[in-house]
């Protein structure tokens, strides 16, 4: 019954919408028949613009884990560059991206810069947050035995530290993985001049031009985007710390 | 009389601003020796014991080491999970950069009879083998000196028994010194020469209580009149 809850669910949603769909006009909103038309008619476009959508959300996603780790690393190691920046941290973070995008516009020019730097951004804090409070938890008594054993400060780090931290590290990134999605698009909305021709940019042509149906097919790619994208962090998850960490393992 | 092993001479300690935990603590301990201290929670017990092994720095008195290695077994085993238990064992080694870490590790768990568990990780494990695991990989580095902080404390009554004999079997055949943080005067009693008390704010250390019980010692000594005796003399400190 577990397993079957989320396709119930799935399956009680498409009867909704099609039971809505049926009293509107396909402008207003498409029934999931007629998405899957238009979906099946420029599935070649799908499949192009999701590719360069990924492409952005994953670079965003990799850039924001390598800034973060290295920034969480340094906090723990200076707790004075920890004073320091978390102010700053926390500004980015409540300004939001759709404002500084046509800045990255007029930096970077149209392209998937634009949508690469906008995922970075948006996944930047909950991976800052998530690593600094991994790596900050590491149990008194391991501190103990390495110092005990005068292991260097690296090796602290890359024996004890880093692996305590990997369970919150992937919850971090559980989080951040659908918000570079997110990230990406926004980007393409403003950064996009149809070159590359990705799922925020498609989407919204899709929508200006009233192809309301090609349009929810985009809007529904982007979400298969950041199931695939999420289930591969939990695989990850499972491979990396699965094997000694209960909360990998469901 | 032969060098002490450890000797604390004058110490006093507090965390940053608070009162003082620890004052004018003195205490000394000898090769092959096992010394207990015995308190309440939150007398300082524990803190004592980091300050000895150089994990907490005293502001005042003097701490003198005749000995090169030193290990410590916590309350709980404090494995690393994503190890196994023979990695856990050859880490202190391996900090060190022993190239032969692994050998020795396996050799360190085949003497508190855990050498078929070696690949399994410390989840797979019960707690009683756990805490072997930690107790191996404190002796892995033949150490002149163990801390043993409230080390048996976590486990049951019976698993208990089992690791105190072995840690007893252990004792005699590797002749380390021990200092032992316990509330558990019985089992302080049972494995040590001396036993101090810790008592009072600032915490002072009583004077010692010697227990002069031949070694080897058996289990069942801990249900003899005798231990019963030095038990109340124990209480009578606290």
């Amino acid at each position: 019954m577990n397993r079957l809850a989320p396709w119930l669910t799935m399956a009680f949603l498409l009867v909704l919408w099609s039971a809505l769909a049926s009293q509107y006009p396909p402008i207003l909103l498409p029934s999931p028949m007629e998405v899957g038309h238009a979906g099946a008619n420029h599935w070649r476009q799908i499949a192009e613009a999701t590719q360069w959508t990924a492409f952005a959300a994953i670079s965003g996603l990799v850039m924001a884990s390598c800034i973060a780790l290295t920034l969480a690393v340094a906090f723990v190691r200076y707790r004075w560059l920890e004073l320091a920046l978390t102010p700053f941290a926390v500004l980015l973070q409540t300004l939001p991206v759709i404002v500084i995008a046509p800045l990255l516009v007029i930096w970077l020019g149209y392209g998937l810069g634009v949508s690469m730097v906008t995922a970075t951004l948006v996944c930047f804090f909950p991976l800052l947050t998530s690593t600094h409070m991994g790596l900050s938890a590491t149990p008194k008594e391991g501190l103990a035995l390495f110092e005990m054993h005068n292991a260097s400060w690296w090796n602290t780090l890359v024996k004890l530290r880093f692996p305590y931290a990997l369970p919150l590290i992937f919850s971090g990134l559980r989080t951040a993985v659908g918000l570079s999605v997110i990230g990406a698009i926004v980007g393409e909305f403003v950064g996009s001049n149809g070159h590359p021709a990705s799922l925020g940019y498609q989407s919204m042509r899709a929508l200006r031009s009233a192809e309301t149906p090609l349009g929810f097919a985009f809007i529904l790619a982007s979400a298969a985007l950041a199931l695939v994208l999420f289930g591969l962090v939990r695989l990850l998850e499972k491979k990396v710390i699965g094997p000694w960490h209960s909360g990998a393992q469901s | 009389m032969a060098d002490p092993l450890l000797q604390l001479n004058g110490l006093s300690f507090s965390w940053q601003q608070a009162p003082p935990l620890l004052s004018n603590i003195n205490l000394r301990l000898g090769p092959g020796e096992i010394v207990s201290l015995v308190g309440a929670s939150g007398c300082g017990k524990s803190s004592l014991l980091h300050v000895a092994a150089g994990l907490l720095e005293a502001q005042k008195g003097t701490i003198t080491r005749h000995y090169n290695r030193q290990a410590m077994v916590f309350q709980n085993a404090s494995l690393l999970p994503w190890r196994t238990c023979r990695a856990n064992v050859a880490l202190p080694l391996e900090l060190e950069g022993d190239p032969e870490a692994t050998e020795k590790a396996q050799a360190a768990l085949e003497q508190v009879g855990l050498g078929d568990h070696g690949d399994k990780l410390p989840h797979r494990l019960s707690g009683g083998m756990q805490m072997r695991t930690a107790l191996a990989r404190a002796l892995v580095g033949a150490p002149d000196l163990l801390f043993l902080d409230e080390a048996f404390s976590a486990l049951d009554a019976i698993t208990r028994k089992s690791v105190l004999a072995q840690f007893l079997g252990l004792h005699r055949s590797l002749g380390f010194g021990v200092l032992l943080v316990t509330h558990d005067i019985d089992e302080a009693i049972l494995l040590s020469d001396r036993v101090h008390v810790l008592k009072g704010e600032p915490g002072q250390l009583s004077p010692e209580l010697l227990i002069e019980k031949a070694r080897p010692r058996d289990l069942s000594w801990r249900h003899s009149a005798e231990l019963g005796a030095l038990s109340r003399q124990v209480e009578a400190l606290l």
